[in-house]
């Protein structure tokens, strides 16, 4: 090759960069709701050829879980979601929402299907987390069940290089709940609303959870969050999912109850539907912990969720074995759930194996890992 | 010109779309099992960087200009013979020998100890040299018969091709710029049309002798390799003489390389072989091809290395791993059969977002294959999607790690000269691996399907569809792969 062949090389591949730059800027723009559409057209194609999946299994096996959720609970409409009056049974499983195996589990080995399938979405640009988990959502929906989604707002997951106009991922935890008020993420939460109003069928929404809570979550107080901020980015998001028509979501707030002014973190009756709070015996695995009855846990918050006047849902239930007698636990739990607190009407068991969020060395939730528990369960099922 | 700037257009995008694709495939959130996704990136991204150095290969394809023969060089063809190689086929390559227009002196270097041989090369007006045992295939006798012979320029011609009478013209030329040690010519072939496994066989060959060698050519890394290359004898002598192995030719253009010589490519087709007919012989000749390739990459590659030019280091490499098929085609086959029976897989991706980001590069990959054959060296021929050849070659992935191992192993492969007519074979023993791999896959698609329609939970079935879909598909591509070598084997069963 001689010098001059390389000088035009490189001038021409000059200009293809600048070239390439443009169209690829201009490919976002033009073509960004054409790929939109393409690939909500694949996801729709995933779908169909579930349904023919599941229509072709039900040609040889007749039997339906949503029949076995239907005899368990008569009816799941929107109306008695607000206001239930039996008990709705349900579960997190460490799997979703990839894979139900877990849920599955625990539900043959307690003998009923459950309510309420509950699972967790981040904010932010990765696929999994980009829109509103419509094909998750649509499998709890057909199996019979009520999808909960814990949405929790990480914002520094959106990518930097597709949102120029945000703050550095860094930058953007500080005072994150003002800057939702503020409608900063406005182009994240009306995308996603307008997927759940697409989805139609009723949902619960744990927005945020535990706000009150300094050592957890970036939208902790310990980021400059206030209760303030708390609210209004509650209330603005809550408005955006109206104005999407997004009305068949349920919302459920839900603070840290060992914390202490989660009160001032209401929004007020008419923007909650549901007040819950996760009861979790981390027995001895924690110094700060020690051997906690569901009693001791919720007795002194109790009352002050009460005065809300909502329906009550534990979302995360659950102990661990290390430090006492889980089955005991889990008998006297329900027991008391039933008989001292009247409000509680929803309880979400913790069926995670390899819990990290808050210890080095994984946590088992599972109810599965003690066959004493299982039959305790199996028991307060009927 | 203008091709080269429609080429760089369409490499600018190819680059792009690869650029993308990996900085989405390269997400945390993607791996599932660690150890599948280091295997899975692995046969991609060694397929990906092959392309994009065959797409920078392709940038710098170049002819030499032409250069008419000097009258009064002193010229030897050397073409031999081993026990085994029929009789007729020198009657006729002998004959297009004596009929090459520039002034040579043919020799027979012969082994077979056959009186025939002798008085056939009499006859033809070739020297005969009885040259038996001695190592090597064709290296040894040409090292003798070099000591025997003064000729300044020395074609060592196979003896399955059939030079045309101007061989010499394009040639000769090249050698008025001392440094030129070796020219290679095109390798064509007259019996493509006879069977699949020689389409096959042919169509690997296309893009070779095309568009790669002449981008060879213009990076300075042009390989003697195949056939009917011309030595500079004083080249060879610098070196020790032609080189000794089952890849020998590649040998020779390392060590030539490495010493400072030139090489030139002409991609026109002055001669037209044979390849291998039957699955059994393109086996065989795979496995020695393979087994050669990797000694070069193991023992010469090393030792040459510091010498080589830029260009030719990464030549020598590609060239080196051409044979890795071998162990990326497991891989592939794994990957599916794993996550069906197991539900093990090596990356959490949307499937559409695969899709979306994996068919631009493939999209690009075809479009540049298909506009480099504009540089075939008899395009109206040999354009097309070389579908048999890219079967083939996959579908003969377990001789290619054969010959993987055996290398590592230092296990030596015979040589025997490549069948030159059409042998049949045991189906069931030229089939055995692909139709393994067949019917563990179909088994595998029975099985599943059983099981999501019987077994599985409802819940299990419904969320995974897309997954095992995918899986399936990839099983099936599979099954597709291993399609040409079953047909082939099947084509050359015992009646």
């Amino acid at each position: 090759m001689t010098r001059r062949r390389y000088q035009f090389a490189f001038f021409s591949l000059g200009w293809l960069l600048l070239i390439g730059f443009i169209v690829q800027r201009g490919f976002d723009g033009a073509f960004g709701t054409t790929f939109a559409a393409v690939r909500n057209s694949v996801a729709d194609f995933g779908q169909t050829l579930s349904d023919r999946e599941a229509d072709a299994r039900e040609h040889v096996q007749p039997h339906m879980r949503r029949e076995d959720v239907a005899r368990a609970y008569p009816s799941l409409s929107a109306a008695v979601l607000r206001n239930p009056s039996k008990m709705l049974y349900g579960a997190f499983d460490g799997a979703l929402p990839e894979s139900f195996a877990g849920i599955t589990a625990l539900e043959s080995r307690i003998g009923q299907p459950f309510a309420v399938i509950s699972f967790y979405q981040a904010w932010g640009d990765r696929p999994d987390e980009a829109d509103f988990p419509l094909r998750a959502a649509s499998t709890i929906d057909r199996l019979g069940s009520i999808p909960m989604i814990t949405w929790e707002p990480w914002v520094k997951d959106f990518d930097p290089a597709l949102r120029p106009n945000l703050p550095s991922p860094a930058e953007r935890e500080y005072a994150s709940l003002a800057a939702i008020a503020r409608g900063d993420y406005d182009f994240y939460v009306t995308r996603w609303a307008a997927s759940a109003a697409q989805y139609r069928k009723p949902l619960f929404l744990r927005f945020a959870h535990e706000m009150n809570d300094p050592y957890r979550y970036p939208w902790g107080p310990q980021n400059g969050n206030r209760p303030d901020d708390f609210i209004a980015a509650w209330k603005h998001v809550h408005l955006i999912f109206q104005k999407m028509n997004a009305t068949n979501v349920l919302w459920v707030w839900s603070p840290h109850i060992s914390m202490p002014w989660f009160e001032y973190y209401y929004p007020g009756d008419e923007w909650v539907d549901w007040i819950g709070t996760g009861v979790l015996n981390y027995g001895d695995t924690a110094p700060w912990s020690r051997w906690w009855t569901f009693h001791q846990i919720i007795e002194k918050a109790y009352p002050a969720l009460l005065k809300l006047h909502k329906p009550i849902m534990i979302t995360e239930f659950g102990s661990v074995t290390s430090g006492g007698d889980a089955a005991q636990w889990y008998e006297q739990a329900l027991r008391d759930a039933h008989e001292k607190y009247g409000a509680i009407r929803s309880i979400i068991f913790f069926n995670q194996a390899h819990d990290v969020t808050l210890s080095a060395t994984p946590l088992n939730w599972s109810p599965l890992q003690d066959a004493r528990t299982m039959s305790v369960l199996r028991l307060a099922g009927r | 010109m203008k091709s080269r700037i429609v080429l760089g257009i369409l490499i600018f995008f190819g680059l792009q779309s690869v650029v993308l694709f990996a900085l989405w495939w390269f997400r945390a959130e993607h791996v599932s099992n660690r150890w599948l996704f280091a295997m899975l990136s692995a046969a991609v991204w060694y397929g990906i960087a092959r392309m994009l150095v065959g797409w920078y290969n392709f940038f710098h394809i170049e002819q030499p200009p032409e250069k008419r023969a000097p009258e009064g060089l002193s010229v030897a063809i050397f073409t031999t013979s081993s026990p085994g190689e029929p009789y007729e086929m020198f009657v006729e390559t002998l004959e297009a020998a004596r009929a090459i227009a520039y002034p040579h002196t043919t020799y027979l270097l012969d082994d077979t100890g056959d009186p025939r041989f002798a008085e056939l090369a009499r006859e033809k007006g070739a020297v005969h040299l009885e040259l038996i045992g001695l190592p090597g295939a064709k290296a040894g006798k040409i090292n003798a018969a070099l000591s025997r012979t003064r000729e300044e320029f020395i074609l060592v011609l196979d003896p399955d091709h059939i030079p045309f009478p101007e061989f010499f013209a394009p040639v000769l030329g090249h050698f008025d710029d001392p440094r030129v040690g070796f020219v290679q010519v095109a390798q064509a072939y007259y019996n493509q049309p006879r069977s699949f496994v020689a389409r096959a066989a042919a169509e690997q060959t296309y893009a070779f002798y095309g568009p790669i060698m002449q981008g060879m050519h213009g990076t300075g890394t042009a390989v003697a390799i195949g056939a009917n290359c011309t030595f500079r004898r004083s080249a060879l002598e610098s070196i020790g003489g032609h080189g000794l192995g089952l890849a020998e030719d590649l040998v020779t253009a390392i060590r030539l390389h490495a010493a400072g010589w030139k090489s030139i490519y002409v991609p026109k087709i002055v001669a037209r072989g044979l390849v291998p007919e039957d699955l059994g012989s393109f086996v065989k000749q795979q496995l020695k091809w393979s087994r050669g390739v990797y000694e070069v990459l193991f023992k010469e590659y090393p030792r040459a290395f510091r010498k080589l030019t830029l260009h030719q280091k990464l030549s020598y490499l590609m060239i080196g791993t051409y044979y890795l098929v071998g162990l990326t085609t497991p891989i592939y086959l794994l990957i599916p059969a794993l996550y069906l029976w197991t539900g093990v897989q090596p990356a959490a991706m949307f499937i559409s977002e695969y899709l979306a980001h994996a068919l631009p590069v493939g999209f690009f990959g075809v479009v540049i294959y298909r506009f480099a054959q504009r540089w075939l060296c008899d395009p109206a021929t040999e354009r097309g999607w070389h579908w048999r050849g890219m079967l083939l070659k996959v579908g003969c992935w377990n001789v290619y790690l054969k010959g993987l191992i055996l290398a590592l192993l230092g296990v030596a492969v015979p040589y025997i000269p490549t069948a030159k007519s059409r042998q049949a074979g045991n189906f069931w023993r030229l089939a055995a691996v692909p139709l393994t791999i067949t019917v563990g896959s179909l088994a595998t698609l029975a099985a599943v399907i059983i099981r999501r329609l019987y077994l599985m939970s409802e819940a299990e079935v419904r969320i995974t569809t897309e997954v095992a879909a995918g899986m399936i598909g990839f099983l099936m591509i599979n099954v597709v792969f291993m399609s040409g070598r079953i047909y082939a084997a099947w084509k050359d069963r015992e009646h």
